[in-house]
C-alpha cells in the first residue's frame, strides 16, 4: 500500500470507526441479520441434500462455530472493540459492586486510607522537595548557592552569604546568567492597632527577573531603587496582603506603608500566588535589599561580616551544576582574597579552601537538608508501605470474592468468553473500586494534610489537596496503580481456573489450595506492619531520648522578650537603659517570678568573642565558646545551676572589677585539673582581667545532638550591650502569660518601637521537630498498618471458617469439644501472626543499618521495641481470629450438615 | 470447527483476504455466497473456516478495500452485499501478482534437481 492510497485508506478507517462507535446498535443489528442470513442459507443447502430441517439448522450452526465468538471477532475487526468492551466491563463492574455494598464499602475504605495517606504525604514532599515556586521561569536552570570553608580543620557551613560576597560572585562568575539575593525577615507591617508581624521578602531587584510574574498593579522595583549606598523606600505588596489589608483597591499606588523601620511607598502589587522563592515560606511583601540593609547594618556593603543572604542563580544555557559549582568556587576564592585584604588575620585560600556548592532551589535537597530530607523520604516510603498493605488486603478480599464466583466465571468461560476478556473484566472491577477509593482518598488526604502541615510546613498557609492539581493527578495515578495491583492476582487466578472442576465441584471444595496466594498476601501484610511498628517504636523512643536530653536550663516557664526599635535612634546608653527598665518593670507583672536581661538565646541567636587567657596559647583553638550575658537573677530565671563559686549579684556594678561565670565543660577544657575560680580571661589585651567567679552546669546552646556545651557568662551590667533582650520566668502556663506581659511592656516602648514575646518552648521545639515528625508519622502509619493487617487476617480466617462450616459441623457431631475447635481456629490466626512477626523482624533487623542515623541514643535493634511489637502483633492476631473462632464454636451440626 | 475432510487444504496465512477480494471482484456478493463460491471454484479443496469469514469481511471493510450495502438476494431476502472498491481493486492486483510470483518461485525451488 503506498502513496495516494494511504490517505484514502486512512479516511476510510476513520469513517468506519466513527460509525462503529456512534451507530453501534445499528451495526450490531446488521451483524445479527448478516449471520442469521448466512446460517439460513447454509441450512437450506443442507436441506436440499435431504437433511431434516431442524437438524439442518443445528448442523449449520455447528459448522459455523460459536456465534458469539464470531460476533466478538467481527467487532474486533471493526476496531473499536477495545472501547466497547471497556464500556461494557464498566457497566458490568458497577452493577456487580452495587449488588454488594458491604464488600464495596470495605474495599473502598481500605484503599482510600492508603491512597489518602499517600496523597497527603505527596502534597508535603512535593512542596518541600520538588515543586518549583510559582511563576519561576525555567526552573531547571535555577539553583541555590551554598558556601563553606575550612577553619581549623573544621568545615564551616552556612547557607547564607554577605552582600559584598554576592557582588563578588556575581561579577567574577562566568557560569551564571542571573543572580539574586533574598532574605526573609519577620517585620511589623502597618502602624498602631493594625501593626502585625509578617514575613517580608527582602530581595535584590534582580530577584524579579527570575520569574514570569507580571505585577497586577504598578511595577516591581528596579536596580536604581535597589542601589548603593542606600535603596529607595518602596514596597511591592503581595497579592494576599493587598486583598486583606487594602481590600484589593486599585488606588493604593503611591500610598505609604510602614514596613519594619521603613516608611515605604507602595509601587506595585504582585500577582496571586507569587510568594517569593520558597512556597513553604510565603512572604507578604517585598522591599529592596539595600533599603533594608542600610537601616540595619550601615556597613553592609563595605565589609564581609554580615552573612545574612540566600543567593540564587540561573546557570547559563549548557552549564551543568558541577561546572557552576567549580566556577563559583573559583569566584569565591577570588572574593576570599578580597576579604583577606580587609582582614589580614583571615586564613589563606589554601588553608580555608573556600568552596561553593550549587544545589537545587529546595533547601531540603541542598547540602544542609540532610536529616530532615531523609526523614521526609522515609515517611513517604512508610506511606507507600501502608498503601501496599491496603492493596494486599483488598487483593485478599477480591480473591475471596473471585473464589466465591468460580461458578459464574466457569459458566462465562463455557459460553465462549475468552480468558483475556475475563481478566480485563475483573481488572476493570478493581480499577473502578480504586477510582472510588481515589476520590475518598483525596478527601481523607485533605483532612490528613492539616495534620501533616503542622508537622512539616508550619510556616505555610496554603496547603490543600483539593485545590492542588499535582496532588490530584498523583492520587489518581496511585489509585490506578492500586487498582491494577489489587486486581492482578484475582484476575490471573480466575483466568487460570479449571472449567470442568469448577462446574462439577460444589462450593466447598478447593478451598485450602486456592488460599495459598491469600496466605502469602497475609504474611506480607503482617511482616510489613511489624516493620512499620518497629520503626514507630524506635522513633518514639528516640524522641523520648531527645526531649529528655538535659538542656541545662528550663524551657516551659520562660518567655523570651525582644525589643524592636524600628529605626528609632537611641544611643548605646539609652538602648541599654530601655532594656534595663523593661527588666525592672517586668518583675512587677503578676505571675512573673523573675527576669533578667540577656544577650543571646539558645538555638536562636548566638554570639562569641575572641579572648586570651594567660598561660594558654590561643584559647580559641580549643573549641567554640558561646557567650551569654546576664544580671543578678539570670541563673535563677533560666534555671541553670551554679556548681561552684557564685552567680552574678548586686556587687557586680559597672565600675566594679569584671567578672564571669564559665560552664563546667569550658572550665575543664581551659584549666584541666585546676580550679577555674579566680582565673583571668582577657577579651582585649588592653583591658584588665575578667575574673572567673563561678562555674555553671553545662547547657545546650546551638544543637541538641552535637553540642560541646562550652559557654561563658558575662555581667550585662558591666558590658551594657545595645541590643539586650529579656528572659522572663513565669508561674503556670507560659503561653497564656505571654500576652499580658507583652501588653504591659509595650506601654514602655517609645514611638513606633515595639516588643515581641515568645515562649521559649516555641524556640526549642523546632529543634526536635524532625524527631517528633518521625515519631508521629511512623506511629500513625504503623497503627494504620496493624489495623489493616488485622482486618485482613480477620477476613481470611472468617472466610475459611465459613468454608469449613460443613467440616466443623461434622467434627462437632462426632464429639469434638468447643475447646478443640477454638484452638484450631485461633491456632490458624496465630500461626499467621507468628510467621508475619518472624519475617517482619528479619526485615526490620536488615533495615536497621539505614534507620540508625535517624535515631538519637537508640539502637535500631533495641530488643525492647522488637518484643513490644511482637506482643502487639500477637494480640492483634488473636483479636482478629477470636470472632471467627467464636462463630466456629457455635456451628450447629444439624444445620451445617444439612446445607450444601 | 475442525474439518474432518482430509482432502481439504489448510489456508496459508494471509491468503484469506486475497481470496475474498477475488471472490467479490466480479460482482457484489453476500457472505455465504463468497464462501460457497470459493469452495466450488477450488473444487472443494479450499474451505474458508466460516468463523473467520465475517471478521475478515469487516476488517477489509474498515480498510476500505471492500464496501457493503444491503440488497435483495436471489430468493428476495435482505442480504448484505460486499463489493470491491477502487483501492480494493488495486490491492487485489498487487496481492494477486505477489502471490503468482511467490508460487512460481516456490515451484522453481521445489522442482530443483
Amino acid at each position: 500500500m503506498s502513496g495516494p492510497h494511504m490517505l484514502a485508506d486512512l479516511w476510510s478507517d476513520v469513517r468506519f470507526r466513527f460509525r462503529a462507535i456512534f451507530h453501534r446498535a445499528e451495526l450490531e443489528r446488521e451483524l445479527d441479520d448478516e449471520l442469521r442470513f448466512h446460517l439460513e442459507h447454509e441450512a437450506a443447502k443442507l436441506e436440499r441434500r435431504g437433511v431434516p430441517s431442524d437438524e439442518a439448522l443445528r448442523r449449520a450452526r455447528l459448522t459455523f462455530g460459536g456465534v458469539d465468538r464470531v460476533k466478538e471477532e467481527a467487532r474486533d475487526a471493526r476496531g473499536v472493540q477495545l472501547l466497547e468492551n471497556a464500556m461494557r466491563d464498566l457497566r458490568y463492574a458497577v452493577r456487580g459492586l452495587r449488588s454488594r455494598p458491604g464488600f464495596t464499602l470495605a474495599v473502598v475504605a481500605t484503599l482510600a486510607l492508603g491512597i489518602g495517606a499517600n496523597a497527603a504525604m505527596f502534597g508535603v514532599v512535593d512542596r518541600l522537595m520538588f515543586r518549583p515556586p510559582p511563576y519561576l521561569h525555567d526552573p531547571a536552570s535555577v539553583s541555590r548557592v551554598y558556601l563553606e570553608y575550612t577553619f581549623r580543620n573544621e568545615k564551616i557551613e552556612g547557607g547564607t552569604t554577605e552582600y559584598l560576597r554576592y557582588l563578588d560572585l556575581s561579577r567574577q562568575s562566568r557560569a551564571i546568567a542571573q543572580s539574586a539575593v533574598v532574605h526573609n525577615a519577620q517585620l511589623a507591617v502597618g502602624v498602631g492597632e493594625e501593626a502585625t508581624e509578617m514575613r517580608v521578602g527582602i530581595v535584590s531587584a534582580s530577584f524579579f527577573d527570575f520569574f514570569d510574574a507580571r505585577p497586577v498593579l504598578g511595577r516591581y522595583f528596579n536596580s536604581s531603587e535597589d542601589s548603593l549606598p542606600a535603596g529607595a523606600p518602596v514596597v511591592v505588596l503581595g497579592n494576599a496582603l493587598w486583598k486583606t489589608r487594602f481590600g484589593g483597591r486599585r488606588d493604593i499606588l503611591g500610598q505609604q506603608l510602614q514596613v519594619g523601620a521603613l516608611n515605604a511607598t507602595i509601587i506595585g502589587v504582585a500577582p496571586q500566588g507569587f510568594v517569593g522563592g520558597d512556597e513553604t515560606e510565603p512572604v507578604t511583601a517585598f522591599i529592596p535589599l539595600t533599603t533594608y540593609a542600610i537601616l540595619n547594618y550601615p556597613d553592609f556593603a563595605s565589609n564581609y561580616s554580615w552573612g545574612w543572604l540566600d543567593m540564587i542563580i540561573r546557570r547559563k544555557p549548557g552549564v551543568s551544576v558541577a561546572q557552576a559549582s567549580a566556577d563559583l568556587s573559583r569566584a569565591y576564592g577570588w572574593s576570599w582574597n578580597q576579604e583577606r585584604a580587609l582582614d589580614p588575620e583571615l586564613d589563606a585560600v589554601t588553608a580555608a579552601k573556600p568552596h561553593a556548592t550549587v544545589a537545587p532551589l529546595q533547601q531540603l535537597r541542598g547540602p544542609e537538608g540532610g536529616r530532615d530530607a531523609s526523614i521526609v523520604l522515609w515517611i513517604s516510603g512508610v506511606a507507600a508501605i501502608v498503601l501496599l498493605i491496603a492493596c494486599a488486603n483488598v487483593a485478599n478480599l477480591l480473591l475471596g470474592r473471585a473464589f466465591g464466583r468460580r461458578r459464574e466465571i466457569a459458566v462465562r468461560l463455557a459460553l465462549g468468553v475468552t480468558r483475556k476478556r475475563l481478566i480485563a473484566q475483573l481488572l476493570t472491577e478493581s480499577v473502578v473500586l480504586a477510582f472510588l477509593a481515589g476520590i475518598a482518598g483525596i478527601v481523607i488526604g485533605e483532612g490528613g494534610q492539616s495534620v501533616l502541615r503542622s508537622l512539616f510546613l508550619p510556616k505555610s498557609a496554603t496547603v490543600g489537596v483539593l485545590d492542588d492539581p499535582r496532588t490530584i493527578v498523583f492520587a489518581a495515578l496511585v489509585a490506578l496503580l492500586a487498582g491494577l495491583l489489587t486486581g492482578f492476582a484475582p484476575a490471573l487466578q480466575s483466568g487460570r481456573s479449571d472449567l470442568t472442576t469448577a462446574l462439577k465441584s460444589g462450593v466447598r471444595e478447593g478451598g485450602p489450595q486456592r488460599s495459598r496466594i491469600r496466605s502469602g498476601l497475609l504474611l506480607a501484610q503482617g511482616a510489613l506492619s511489624v516493620f512499620l511498628l518497629v520503626g514507630a517504636g524506635l522513633f518514639v523512643r528516640s524522641l523520648h531520648n531527645i526531649v529528655s536530653v538535659k538542656l541545662g536550663y528550663d524551657v516551659d516557664p520562660i518567655l523570651f522578650v525582644a525589643t524592636n526599635l524600628r529605626g528609632l535612634k537611641l544611643d548605646n546608653k539609652d538602648a541599654f537603659l530601655l532594656s534595663s527598665r523593661l527588666a525592672e518593670e517586668s518583675r512587677a507583672i503578676p505571675g512573673v517570678v523573675s527576669s533578667s536581661q540577656i544577650e543571646t538565646v539558645p538555638f536562636y541567636r548566638s554570639r562569641s568573642r575572641s579572648f586570651s587567657t594567660p598561660g594558654i596559647d590561643s584559647a580559641s583553638r580549643l573549641g567554640h565558646f558561646q557567650m551569654q550575658m546576664g544580671e543578678r537573677d539570670y541563673f535563677r530565671t533560666v534555671g541553670t545551676r551554679i556548681l561552684t563559686g557564685r552567680g552574678f549579684d548586686s556587687t557586680d556594678r559597672r565600675e566594679s572589677p569584671a567578672v564571669m561565670i564559665v560552664s563546667s565543660a569550658m572550665a575543664r577544657k581551659l584549666w584541666p585539673q585546676q580550679s577555674a575560680l579566680g582565673k583571668c580571661i582577657k577579651f582585649d589585651d588592653t583591658l584588665p582581667c575578667t575574673t572567673v567567679v563561678g562555674i555553671a552546669e553545662d547547657t545546650k546552646m546551638k544543637d541538641v545532638v552535637n553540642d560541646h556545651s562550652m559557654g561563658y557568662y558575662l555581667s550585662i551590667e558591666q558590658n551594657q550591650p545595645e541590643d539586650a533582650s529579656l528572659f522572663v520566668r513565669v508561674r503556670g502556663d507560659a503561653e497564656s502569660r505571654a500576652e499580658p506581659v507583652r501588653k504591659h511592656l509595650q506601654g514602655l516602648m517609645p514611638g513606633t518601637s515595639y516588643v515581641t514575646v515568645m515562649p521559649m518552648r516555641q524556640i526549642v521545639d523546632p529543634i526536635t521537630s524532625s524527631w517528633r515528625m518521625g515519631a508521629t508519622m511512623f506511629l500513625l502509619f504503623g497503627i494504620l498498618a496493624v489495623v489493616l493487617a488485622a482486618i485482613g487476617l480477620y477476613s481470611v480466617i472468617a472466610y475459611n471458617v465459613a468454608q469449613r462450616t460443613h467440616e466443623l459441623g461434622l467434627r462437632i457431631a462426632l464429639g469434638a469439644h468447643a475447646r478443640d475447635v477454638l484452638r484450631m481456629v485461633l491456632g490458624e490466626g496465630l500461626r499467621f501472626g507468628l510467621a508475619g512477626i518472624a519475617i517482619g523482624v528479619a526485615i526490620a533487623l536488615a533495615a536497621g543499618h539505614w534507620v540508625q542515623p535517624l535515631l538519637y541514643d537508640e539502637s535500631a535493634r533495641d530488643p525492647f521495641v522488637f518484643v513490644a511489637v511482637a506482643a502487639v502483633l500477637v494480640l492483634a492476631a488473636t483479636a482478629a481470629s477470636a470472632i471467627p473462632a467464636a462463630r466456629a464454636v457455635r456451628v450447629d451440626p444439624s444445620i451445617a450438615l444439612r446445607t450444601e | 470447527m475442525d474439518s474432518v475432510d482430509t482432502e481439504r487444504l489448510e489456508l496459508p496465512q494471509g491468503t484469506l483476504d486475497l481470496l475474498i477480494l477475488k471472490a467479490v471482484s466480479l460482482e457484489p456478493q453476500h457472505g455465504w455466497a463468497i464462501s460457497e463460491r470459493i469452495r466450488q471454484v477450488s473444487a472443494a479443496a479450499l474451505q474458508i473456516p466460516q468463523g473467520s469469514l465475517y471478521p475478515a469481511l469487516h476488517r477489509l471493510e474498515r480498510r476500505g478495500w471492500i464496501k457493503a450495502k444491503w440488497g435483495e438476494s436471489d430468493n428476495n431476502r435482505r442480504a448484505k452485499f460486499y463489493e470491491l472498491t477502487r483501492t480494493g481493486r488495486s490491492q487485489l492486483e498487487a496481492e494477486a501478482d505477489a502471490w503468482r510470483r511467490l508460487t512460481v518461485a516456490v515451484r522453481l525451488v521445489l522442482d530443483m534437481r
